[in-house]
């Protein structure tokens, strides 16, 4: 048998030369001072692998149109196997790619190793940098949501504060008159399919070039040594400063290593999933505050010092300075000497540099508006209705059989007060006639309502008509439907009512609830037509029509 | 017969071009596709309120939700603007999409001003920009009264 692979790993060698390719990849000799600091571009590799994985396996239920993508990304957060941990892995894998991307500039202009003739290398790194960010914006737009919108809003309109071409390029981002349908088609086709392949191209040209001029290694070396066995080892004018080994097996462990601390650290973090869905995209909302992702916050808060027509300083040239001062390091810094205490002056450049950046990002961190009450679940409305306007307000009155309920210093725990509901004798046999026994979803709603009494103090204020309908809904509609903005709560048998309103007529609605076989004879949903009172149901139906 | 170097020129010429060609005609596919077409939105009159809800001298958020095209279907998207009626029975109406980053302005009462919450743009009650970034007062909306019917109408 070991002689059969032995035969069948000479033939494939004859034929595909994979023993020379594996000797290539892995016996790559690294100069002395090669050590756990040069781990982190393998960790950005890594982290830009698993993005794509979870970016691939995320594309199978995504659906890339205004009318399904909130949808369909609560569904896979809801319903596909892992879908939570997905998301999440997704969402901070982002942030990861951007922070390892940051550190491992930080370690290449530290340690020197952007130095002639490793120019190259170091510009399509730059370039890798504003793809991964384009990643990040085009990302963002797709769960359409509110974040997801207004972000974009922002975004296009600094593109179009660029000098000439600026409509024509918003034009191209925005695909027509407004952000819609024709705009989340275009931001999915440029993060699936064009970005990935950008993204590609660059990653191997940016390992062609590190493997062409071999790894810099420890600063002491200098940029002058090109590694022996590297394209360019001819000529070398420099000296390796210790002992050299191979990539294999000691530099891949430490890549492992950290590789291994970073991606658990990443489950960790993503294992309750990426921060709830906000509502769906809505341009009217004025209680909005619009926040970019953290690593656009330095941006976003440096355009609040360039006002009026110095805008477009703010929002392109600064950056586009920053950018190009960047890009220009290796001819800035031009001496043969990586080591850090003889580049002072550049380093303390970038250090301002990096400085300023942090310092805005902490500013516009600072600067951020309080979250936003999610406000009352449509179960805790619902729990409150049917306290003050059901039946535990026979007994529990000023001057009645029982203390009038203040459900923010209800001292009971949940156990004693569903026993309660469902039996309200047993707590006091003989007093009075014990009102009829609540079902299983009103003792939940009632719970949810007590809880979130106890959490938040004074509830919102209710139209009679609302507190009927919020009844009614907590009561019979939510086992199957969310109508939550966020869609916080309910089950998902039937559909999302979220924006209902917008979508049916009343008269259409109040057929449905009182007998959907009659409207559709597929329809899977009860009828409650004998079931609900007459102003319960006229309750409802406005309310329902009021959510838009 | 011709000349080999003559000859080896000519098709070194004919491969450059015709590798050029093909990139110019693959950039002008790329340039007719992602190009939107006319991106512009046919402006259309719409019933906003009726001016007896409207309080004098109060800039007043209207919601209106126009059907427009977007794309291969019809969408119904939100989009607000503000009136402002006078004693008159003159309406005013005006955008309340900040000028500088394209965010949702709100009218503060107490303030007696516009104020955009993504970097503190601030305009008065004509739309003029009194404090932050904005490069451009909130643009005017046509807007006509129909006293008798008491309806307003604005151009979106």
């Amino acid at each position: 048998m070991p002689r059969l692979t032995a035969r069948l790993g000479d033939w494939l060698d004859h034929r595909a030369g994979w023993r020379a390719a594996r000797a290539h990849l892995l016996d790559e000799p690294l100069p002395a001072g090669t050590g756990w600091w040069f781990t982190i571009g393998s960790v950005l590799l890594a982290a830009l692998a698993l993005q794509a994985v979870t970016g691939i396996l995320l594309s199978l239920t995504y659906a890339p149109t205004p009318d399904h993508a909130h949808d369909s990304v609560r569904y896979i957060e809801q319903s596909v196997g892992a879908g939570r941990l997905l998301r999440g892995l997704h969402y901070y894998g982002a942030s990861l790619i951007v922070l390892a991307a940051a550190a491992h500039m930080l370690r290449v202009v530290v340690f020197g190793s952007y130095k002639a003739p490793r120019e190259l290398t170091w510009l399509t790194g730059l370039a890798l940098l504003l793809v991964i960010l384009a990643f990040a914006l085009t990302g963002y737009l797709l769960p359409w949501d509110q974040r997801a919108y207004w972000a974009t809003v922002v975004t296009i309109n600094i593109a179009a504060l660029t000098p000439v071409a600026g409509d024509l390029i918003a034009a191209v981002m925005r695909g027509g008159a407004d952000i819609g349908a024709l705009t989340l088609t275009r931001w999915y086709a440029a993060h699936v399919i064009v970005l990935p392949a950008l993204l590609a191209a660059l990653v191997a040209l940016h390992l062609y070039l590190m493997r062409r001029h071999g790894i810099s290694g420890g600063s002491r070396n200098s940029s002058r040594l090109i590694f022996p066995g590297s394209e360019t080892a001819q000529g070398n004018r420099g000296k390796s400063t210790g002992r050299n080994f191979p990539f294999y097996p000691l530099q891949a462990s430490r890549d492992l290593v950290v590789i291994l601390i970073v991606i658990g650290a990443l489950v960790a973090i993503a294992w309750r999933g990426a921060p709830a869905l906000e509502p769906v995209a809505n341009p009217a909302d004025a209680g909005y505050v619009p926040r970019p992702e953290w690593y656009f916050l330095g941006l976003f808060e440096l355009l609040k010092y360039f006002p009026g027509r110095l805008e477009v300083i703010g929002a392109l040239v600064v950056p586009g300075l920053a950018l190009l001062l960047l890009a220009l390091l290796p001819w800035i810094d031009r001496g043969p000497s990586r080591r850090p205490r003889d580049r002072r002056a550049v380093l303390a450049m970038v250090a301002v540099m990096a400085v300023s950046l942090a310092a805005l990002t902490a500013a516009g961190w600072r600067d951020r508006p309080p979250p936003a009450d999610p406000g009352w679940t449509i179960r805790e409305l619902g729990g409150m209705a049917m306290v003050s306007d059901g039946a535990c307000a026979r007994c529990h009155v000023d001057g009645g059989a029982a203390e009038p309920i203040r459900a923010e210093a209800v001292a009971r725990d949940a156990t004693w007060v569903a026993g309660h509901l469902l039996d309200p004798d047993m707590i006091a046999p003989g007093l009075r006639e014990p009102p009829a026994p609540a079902g299983e979803r009103e003792v939940a709603a009632i719970l949810a309502y007590l809880a979130r009494a106890r959490r938040s103090g004074a509830p919102p204020a209710l139209a009679p008509g609302d507190v009927t309908a919020t009844r009614v809904f907590a009561q019979f509609c939510i086992g199957c439907h969310r109508i939550d903005p966020g869609a916080r709560d309910g089950g998902d048998e039937g559909p999302d009512l979220t924006g209902i309103g917008a979508k049916h007529s009343a008269e259409a609605l109040r057929r449905w609830i009182i007998d959907p076989e009659a409207v559709d004879p597929d329809a899977e949903m009860p009828s409650f037509g004998t079931r609900l009172t007459a102003d319960e149901l006229d309750a409802l139906v406005q309310w329902l029509i009021s959510r838009r | 017969m011709t000349d080999p170097a003559s000859r080896r020129s000519l098709l070194v010429w004919f491969v450059r071009a015709g590798i050029t060609a093909l990139g110019a005609a693959a950039a002008a596919l790329a340039g007719a596709a992602a190009i939107p077409r006319a991106a512009s939105r046919p402006a259309r009159w719409v019933r906003a309120a009726r001016f007896s809800d409207l309080d004098p001298g109060v800039p007043t958020p209207i919601t209106l939700t126009a059907a427009r095209d977007d794309g291969w279907h019809r969408a119904r998207t939100p989009r607000v603007v503000f009136l402002l009626a006078t004693e008159a029975g003159e309406v005013r109406a005006l955008s309340a999409t900040c000028t500088h980053l394209g965010c949702r302005v709100s009218w503060k009462g107490e303030a007696d001003r516009f104020e955009c919450p993504c970097h503190q743009g601030a305009y008065d009650r004509d739309g003029r920009v009194i404090a932050g970034p904005p490069p451009a007062p909130l643009p005017p909306i046509a807007a006509r009264v129909d006293l008798a019917a008491d309806e307003i109408h604005v151009e979106i």
